[in-house]
């Protein structure tokens, strides 16, 4: 008997383990009011900061404390590891922090559970202050609301491997700048020296990129007849070895991996990485070639985090009006320019810092991209969930595989999403 | 000295506050959930055994079952045999032997990060052992992805990390096994392997049975391989998922479908508990027989 017990045991452990914390209550309390007084305590939670940009946070702690007496800010920094864990676990108990730092995909399904303080109601002057199509990411579409202060703004150049290009016998001067370019150059590379363009089957930004209407109406869109095209295009590709074999399982992370190993020709990125190329494949960057993104649509794709108030704060008036301090222009373009990030204000831009190249590579990246933010659109859409990224991934491997029809593995996929938004 | 019923509840009380909290609470939670539509962020509506049905009628699930069992199937007898011959190996006193244990036991106290990362290495569409296979003036293999392929490359790993642990549970058993036993066998004139089957396997089926029942529950609710070598995807078109992996990706995040996650955990908690009382039954019969 005492053994059966201490099995049953052993095996309840680990079962019980990957949901246990997830409560049936929850709560969407109103806390206080957003026009009560700037004073008390608050806590402001950020997206992996510390230590890099530690003195600029409390730098920005500092100046608002004493603009506005009374008031402190505690700061704590979560690491990007587990930061959704921890998000889940204090939305689910009600907890929140006063301001949190959220990208849209984060803040949209709080803002549908109710949690988040809406700013075109309570701080609706706040908003020429923002660039509108940042603005707009923050939105719920179709029900109007905005539930987060744009922060942050990045947009992607592609990076590509002029070596790998010139062995191949493509121009090392004119990588792809669509995406018919980019299936004629990647078969070239594929047949001439057996060399993959690509380490990522196309994510939902490229869709929308490629030309694809991703979602409308309130449901997703993306298998229609373009979608079929553009995953045709792919498969053409992935069964000419354009693409790596691990670019069926992997995300952007692996991907980047293996563009720096150099077994891959091309990868989107950032800012950020040339400074990784820098440091972690000196190689690779003596070769690198910089590039707009690969578009049918003249615009690029954007990136954003912003800062939520969550409803069930106890000092809605300070959490709010730290929000927009942090947001300022001003604050976004001392950040901007320790970060290699781009602020989401409508004046912030015009600083020379992103308008005036001084020669270096860092510079000429930095000013392209902050001319494409101009017109960029966030094309992934802010109800594409994981669930739905993985539901994609895992129905364009089968498609690449042969297994289904590139029309068939799309319906799928749509279907799936549309279920997983109800 | 007078007998007071509530003493031993008082020095029971910090452990039991601590399980109900972290096991038994939870637990519980997990089979109310099962039976609701509840996400990440609470809520949940009652749907009866809505969630049930869904599985049972769900594609993902039967795979995921299927490629549970197929785990464990493929990695039990490897781990009921191989560690019994290495403590087998460990068990003699040789100049050195201290070595051998160590690098035995080294993959269990590794991290399963660490231990998974080496591995995608040695295994990638470019790693070290396909960079051999192409030196010898062969083709490169899909050890990662190809759906089957993943799966026995995780139940390599599985094994090769399971080595170590069951080869200590083997080695305490081997130390209790009464050496005139195996003195008698020798003076009856059996040799080494008749000694093995004989002597060896009989003295220690019980701990063959414990080692069967642990490797059959860890290799059914794998995770950390599959995860770690797919790059946290199940494998191409997800045909590598196992149970855990499908409960996390059905759970995981602010979207997580909570109460279909936990319905499954119900299911693989069933499951595990059956597969343990079948050992347990079989076991109890061999001793009375």
């Amino acid at each position: 008997m005492k053994r059966r017990t201490f099995l049953a045991g052993l095996a309840a452990l680990p079962v019980a383990g990957p949901l246990a914390g997830c409560g049936l209550g929850g709560s969407t309390g109103s806390g206080s009011s957003a026009s009560g007084q700037v004073t008390g305590e608050i806590t402001f939670q950020t997206w992996s900061l510390k230590p890099k940009y530690t003195d600029y946070v409390n730098g920005v702690i500092d100046a608002f404390q004493k603009q506005h007496q009374g008031t402190s800010v505690k700061w704590v920094d979560q690491p990007a590891d587990g930061y959704l864990a921890k998000v889940m676990a204090d939305a689910s108990a009600g907890s929140l922090p006063d301001v949190i730092n959220v990208p849209p995909d984060l803040s949209f399904p709080l803002a549908k559970a109710g949690q988040l303080v809406d700013l075109d109601q309570n701080l609706k002057e706040a908003k020429p202050e923002y660039l509108e199509n940042a603005w707009q990411a923050f939105e719920i579409p179709g029900k109007g609301g905005c539930y987060g202060f744009p922060w942050y703004l990045n947009t992607g150049p592609i990076f590509y491997n002029k070596a790998l290009f010139t062995q191949a016998g493509l121009d090392p001067d004119k990588p792809p700048k669509t995406f018919k370019e980019l299936e004629e150059q990647a078969l070239k590379l594929a047949q001439s020296k057996k060399i993959a363009m690509l380490g990522q089957t196309p994510t939902i930004a490229d869709f929308g990129l490629y030309g694809v209407k991703v979602f409308e109406n309130d449901k997703f869109t993306f298998n229609d007849a373009k979608g079929v095209e553009f995953v045709e295009s792919y498969k053409r590709m992935y069964d000419a070895g354009a693409l790596i074999p691990e670019a069926l399982t992997q995300n952007y992370t692996g991907a980047g991996a293996k563009f720096m190993a150099q077994q891959t020709a091309l990868n989107p990125g950032s800012a950020y990485d040339l400074g990784k190329f820098k440091t972690d494949a000196p190689s690779l960057y003596a070769n690198i070639g910089i590039s707009t993104p690969i578009t049918n649509t003249g615009s690029a794709n954007m990136f954003l985090h912003g800062v939520s108030v969550p409803r069930s704060s106890k000092n809605q008036a300070t959490a709010l009006a730290f929000g927009r301090f942090v947001t300022n222009a001003e604050n976004q373009v001392k950040f901007a320019k320790l970060a290699s990030i781009f602020p989401s204000t409508s004046k912030g831009g015009d600083d020379p810092y992103f308008t005036t190249e001084d020669g270096t590579d860092e510079a000429r990246v930095r000013v392209a991209a902050a001319k494409q933010l101009k017109t960029a659109v966030n094309y992934t859409p802010v109800q594409f969930s994981d669930q739905m990224r993985e539901a994609l991934l895992q129905q364009l491997a089968d498609a690449m595989l042969g297994k289904k029809s590139a029309k068939q593995a799309l319906d799928d996929a749509v279907a799936e999403c549309n279920r997983l938004l109800k | 000295m007078t007998h007071r019923p509530y003493t031993p509840w008082l020095f029971l009380l910090p452990g039991l506050a601590v399980s109900f909290m972290f096991v038994i609470f939870p637990f519980l939670n997990m089979i109310v959930l099962s039976f609701t539509d509840a996400s990440a962020l609470g809520g949940g509506q009652f749907t009866g055994v809505d969630n049930f049905v869904r599985m049972a009628e769900d594609p993902k699930f039967w795979l995921a079952a299927r490629n549970s069992l197929l785990y464990m199937v493929g990695v039990v007898p490897p781990l009921v045999l191989l560690p019994l011959l290495i403590a087998m190996l460990a068990q003699k006193i040789v100049p050195g032997i201290g070595i051998f244990r160590t690098a035995f036991f080294t993959p269990v106290i590794a991290s399963a990060v660490v231990v998974g990362l080496i591995w995608t290495w040695l295994l990638d569409s470019r790693g070290l052992v396909n960079n051999v296979v192409e030196a010898l003036g062969g083709t490169r293999i899909g050890f990662l992805t190809d759906s089957t392929l993943l799966l026995i490359s995780s139940m390599v790993v599985t094994i090769w990390r399971g080595l170590g642990y069951y080869m200590v549970i083997y080695l305490a058993a081997l130390a209790n096994v009464p050496k005139d036993l195996h003195e008698a066998a020798m003076v009856d004139g059996a040799g080494p392997i008749r000694r093995f089957w004989s002597v060896t396997v009989p003295a220690l089926r019980p701990t063959m049975v414990l080692v069967a029942a642990l490797s059959a529950v860890n290799g059914f609710r794998v995770f950390s391989e599959i995860y770690l070598l797919s790059g946290g995807s199940g494998g191409p078109g997800g045909a590598s998922t196992t149970m855990v992996m499908l409960i996390q990706l059905t759970g995981r995040g602010l979207t997580g479908e909570v109460g279909y996650a936990s319905a499954l955990s119900l299911v693989l908690f069933v499951i595990l508990l059956g597969l343990l009382l079948i050992t347990l039954k079989l076991n109890r019969r061999e001793d009375q027989l």
